[in-house]
């Protein structure tokens, strides 16, 4: 009896003991100590996610050779349609680069491309975020845009040696501006995520749009980025705005609703768009680069 | 139980050691007795009003200021409206831990530094707050002026915000000290309306838009710096129709703060409300309380600190109603740019003011002035350089409705009715008129120095002939021309409101003219002390002399005329149902002959007279020129007069432009108004065959 009581003692001894002693902890310990978790728990993330793709293997390996056919065959089209896109699109890119340099117009922000495997979805209504498997070893910085083609799908919020986890456009920590299509005026509007209540779907806010906007007449209102902010490119789609939208108490300005553009529990694979220059967001985001600051002043 | 020495340990060693006790004991009691009394009194007799107290100075209510209504031209454009103002703001409560580190750093300085002396606390707290407000600015404006872009070859690197003084933008010690006196719970601003052009942050708008992107999109969403976007005043098409619209200014007070219930609820309660406005001048101020709306408001719990804490309930401001003015845009702008032509030998604007009028319904279309001033500049807060810059311009008057001229030749047509009416002229009579006509003993001289010769009415009205008038003049009397010269309105004032609009402004504009002045014997007798001669009469017959009246009335007059009456109601505010009856109006009081011959000479004025260089080919209109002397300076100048009505046939419209000539300008009616009165009418036609389609 009295051992039990002693090693319940000891047992609250130490969770203080451990407890004073995290806080005390300088930061780049703490830090340091996350990071290693986060490394450490890497490896199961991969697992999570090797596993899926292992499962979607054996559900495939399980079809018909003739579905195999057709699908190889849909494919097959695909792939031919998207070769003459990319020939076309390598002639714009040119056109574009011409123009840039005859009017002596800055180069729009060059973005690298990679490509990612979601490992793990957390898409509860809290917390709505995604875990890629790409990290700072690939080149991945904080506040990365992530799209899927011409969608938007969120941002990097926080990255790891080999994992970055991705705030989804619904996350309560995703914002940026859009341009809604129909708007000849070209309004900037404010896109956040919201967190949900318990059992229902998170969604997105569209805000401060002009009393005076009406969607194309029969169609669903598109709703893309600005590129103003540096951050996104411009013209990304990032969702639909709902039908409906309020207008606010003062009746000046609607808010509404965003269907995502993808749907973003079942996304399988992202692309994550890394600027060449590091924004100044980014740069406030890492205090011990403040030569970068100065750089790009 | 006793010890080893046989006594008892517990009682006193001594009998006044027991007295002591009691005594201690007895104060012990009398303390407790007190405690438990005091505290019974608060709980069971002082527990509602204590309860009340607290919660007064645990509460507080914050008042929300409502969007004013718009403001609209007699098409639905849209002349005045409420934009979308982005300003970043902090959160000084979620910086209290940033504010106590950065003073308790300074703290330990001051007395490394000054170990003997005490440091001033007080201003201590203020540099850190300072430290820390400036700190974020300076990371707020790292991620707005800066561009991930790389520059192209050969161009400067691509920048969207002025270039300031650093000073500019930092926390302004007196600004912070303000807020955290007056408005502690509220957000403090750092940089108001980043995206607008004229608050000084944004070179244009699509870089104001640049900045609020970037700052969406790359500063931290969680933290306690903040992007709110607010509504704010905002006139589209600058300083177009400002005398009209007006401008506004920050208030205290807002209409409707609380209504009567909640007032009696929150009668104790701290009230703490953001800066709303009003109106100042223009139809911002007359009809203030129809565009004010009504506040809204938010109860708050408080810290200690003064700081808002929980939001307890709220209640949204509620929009003003808006309002629509008679104004048609196309022909104000028309009558501004028109105006704007009219310079000096410098090159610069020559005071002036025109105005449009529909003959049957007497609402102004078009209503300019000029100089004029920017309402945008006004929209937040007026910079003292800038009311410097229109004040030495006299920008502020409105010369259309509050500028007194003497009419000059246009107020031949009063001289010419009322000669008609006292039977003392008739349409048709020819007098001679030479180079000049001996009035008192002295030459009043004709404009023509070889004089018109056999004048009639008509030609009168064509040539402008001073000579003529004279003889009318005298013969009709100095009571007679002021007689028929109130029977048109000249010295009543104009716009006022119907009595159900009669809402603290009793007038549709700001200060029209009161001052107008008819001139008769017993006025000249007041203001000079002197009996009324001949020469006086034949001023006041050509429309010199004492005679003082606004542009507004000279384009009433004219349009009574050319509706056969005698006045007109000018209205600013557009009414489809108006019935077009006229305050006070009865007929012209002149025959057919008459009033055709009084018409056809203003035709002929135009076609072949004084306004002939501005006539228009295809539309024919009536008009009557004046160019009538006024002191500027000690020394003689012109001011030039058109009024007229069109078409000539079926009149629509009427106007009135009058020029203030300088010393070194030379101004004639026909020549120097004439053209406004040309662009003004052909804008009219231009919008209603635009209508007519």
């Amino acid at each position: 009896m009295d051992n039990n009581r002693q090693g319940a003692k000891a047992s609250y001894v130490a969770l203080v003991f451990f407890t004073g002693l995290w806080m005390i902890l300088p930061s780049a310990v703490r830090r340091f100590n996350r990071e290693a978790f986060a490394e450490f728990q890497a490896p199961a993330l991969h697992l999570v996610g090797k596993g899926r793709d292992l499962a979607r293997y054996w559900e495939l390996q399980s079809r018909s050779p003739e579905e195999l056919v057709a699908a190889a065959r849909d494919l097959a089209r695909i792939n031919a349609a998207l070769e003459l896109k990319i020939h076309s699109l390598d002639d714009a890119r040119k056109e574009n680069t011409r123009l840039r340099e005859m009017l002596r117009y800055p180069q729009s922000t060059e973005f690298v491309t990679v490509v990612a495997r979601v490992s793990v979805r957390e898409t509860s209504s809290w917390w709505q975020r995604i875990i890629i498997r790409k990290g700072r070893s690939d080149g991945v910085r904080p506040g990365c845009p992530v799209v899927f083609g011409d969608r938007v799908i969120g941002r990097v919020s926080v990255v790891h040696l080999t994992t970055s986890e991705v705030d989804l456009v619904t996350s309560p920590g995703f914002r940026c501006t859009a341009f809604l299509e129909g708007d000849d005026q070209n309004h900037v509007v404010h896109v956040s995520g919201r967190a949900g209540l318990a059992l229902s779907a998170p969604r997105a806010m569209v805000s401060i749009i002009p009393l005076g906007y009406n969607p194309p007449a029969g169609q669903i209102a598109k709703v893309m980025t600005t590129g103003l902010g540096g951050v996104f490119p411009s013209g990304l789609t990032l969702g639909t705005l709902e039908t409906g939208v309020q207008t606010t108490s003062e009746k000046h300005m609607l808010t509404g609703a965003l269907t995502p553009a993808k749907e973003l529990s079942f996304i399988q694979e992202v692309s994550v768009l890394i600027p060449k220059y590091p924004t100044a967001g980014e740069i406030l985001l890492t205090p011990a680069d403040t030569g970068k600051a100065e750089e790009f002043r | 139980m006793k010890d080893f020495d046989g006594q008892n340990p517990s009682a006193p060693s001594d009998p006044i050691s027991a007295w002591r006790l009691r005594v201690i004991f007895f104060f012990f009691c009398a303390g407790f007795v007190y405690v438990a009394v005091g505290l019974s009194y608060r709980q069971l007799v002082q527990s509602v009003s204590l309860t009340e107290k607290s919660d007064n100075q645990g509460q507080r209510v914050v008042i929300l200021p409502p969007s004013r209504g718009k403001i609209f031209d007699r098409n639905g454009y849209v002349l005045v409206d409420n934009r979308v103002r982005w300003s970043v703001k902090a959160d000084l409560l979620a910086l209290q831990p940033e504010f106590r580190k950065e003073y308790l750093a300074l703290l330990k300085k001051e007395k490394d530094r000054f170990p003997d002396r005490r440091p001033d606390y007080d201003q201590l707290q203020q540099t850190a707050r300072l430290n820390v407000l400036n700190a974020w600015l300076t990371k707020i404006w790292f991620v707005i002026d800066s561009t991930n872009q790389k520059a192209a070859k050969g161009t400067a690197k691509v920048k969207s915000t002025p270039d300031l003084h650093p000073e500019e933008r930092m926390v302004h010690p007196d600004t912070l000290r303000k807020h955290l006196n007056e408005r502690r719970a509220l957000l403090f601003p750092l940089i108001l309306d980043l995206a607008f052009p004229n608050s000084g942050h944004a070179v244009t708008s699509e870089e104001g838009n640049r900045s609020v992107a970037r700052f969406i999109e790359q500063f931290p969403v969680q933290g306690p710096i903040t992007l709110e976007a607010d509504m704010v005043r905002s006139y589209p098409n600058g300083k177009l129709a400002s005398h009209v619209l007006g401008y506004v200014r920050d208030t205290d007070i807002l209409k409707g703060q609380l209504d009567d219930e909640l007032a009696e609820k929150f009668a104790n309660l701290q009230k703490l409300g953001y800066t709303g406005k009003k109106g100042a001048d223009g139809i911002e101020a007359t009809y203030n309380e129809v565009l004010s709306g009504h506040s809204g408001w938010e109860h708050w719990t408080k810290t200690s600190s003064g700081y808002n804490k929980e939001r307890l309930e709220a209640k949204p401001p509620k929009q003003g109603a808006d309002v629509a003015l008679s104004l048609d845009t196309k022909i104000q702008k028309s009558a501004e740019e028109a105006l704007a032509k009219i310079v000096d030998s410098q090159g610069k604007a020559l005071p002036a003011a025109a105005v449009m009028l529909d003959v049957n319904t007497g609402e102004i279309l078009a209503l300019a002035s000029q100089p004029s001033f920017d309402p945008n500049e006004m929209a937040d807060r007026v910079t003292q350089a800038y009311f410097d810059q229109v004040n030495s311009e006299g920008g502020w008057l409105n010369r259309s409705t509050q500028g007194l001229y003497a009419p000059g030749s246009t107020f031949k047509l009063i001289t010419a009715t009322a000669g008609m009416r006292a039977n003392k002229i008739d349409w048709d009579d020819i007098l001679d008129c030479g180079p000049s006509y001996m009035v008192g003993g002295r030459a009043f001289p004709e404009h023509d120095p070889v004089g018109y010769g056999q004048v009639d009415l008509e030609k009168m009205l064509a040539v402008s002939c001073n000579v003529w008038n004279y003889q009318v003049g005298l013969r009709t009397g100095p009571e007679n021309l002021a007689k028929e010269a109130r029977r048109f309105g000249l010295d009543a004032p104009l716009l006022q409101k119907p009595a159900e609009h009669n809402n603290h402004s009793t007038t549709e504009l700001p200060n029209p003219a009161t001052r107008m002045v008819v001139p008769d014997r017993a006025y000249k007798q007041r203001i000079a002390g002197e009996p009324w001669t001949d020469g006086d009469t034949a001023n006041t017959s050509i429309g010199q002399g004492y005679l003082l009246t606004t542009p507004l009335h000279m384009a009433c007059l004219i349009a009574s005329i050319a509706r056969g009456e005698t006045r007109t109601t000018p209205s600013i505010i557009h009414d489809p149902g108006r019935d077009g009856r006229h305050a006070g109006a009865e007929p012209i009081g002149l025959n057919t002959q008459q009033l055709n011959a009084l018409r056809e000479g203003m035709l002929r004025c135009v076609e072949e007279g004084t306004a002939k260089s501005v006539r228009i080919p295809g539309l024919p209109y009536a008009a009557k020129t004046g160019t009538s002397e006024y002191f500027k300076k000690g020394e003689k100048a012109h001011l030039a007069w058109i009024i007229g009505y069109a078409p000539a046939d079926n009149p629509v419209v009427a106007f009135c432009v009058l020029v203030e000539g300088q010393l070194d300008t030379s101004t004639w009616g026909g020549k120097t108004a004439g053209p406004v009165a040309r662009d003004m009418i052909l804008a009219w036609r231009s919008a209603a065959d635009e209508k007519d389609k």
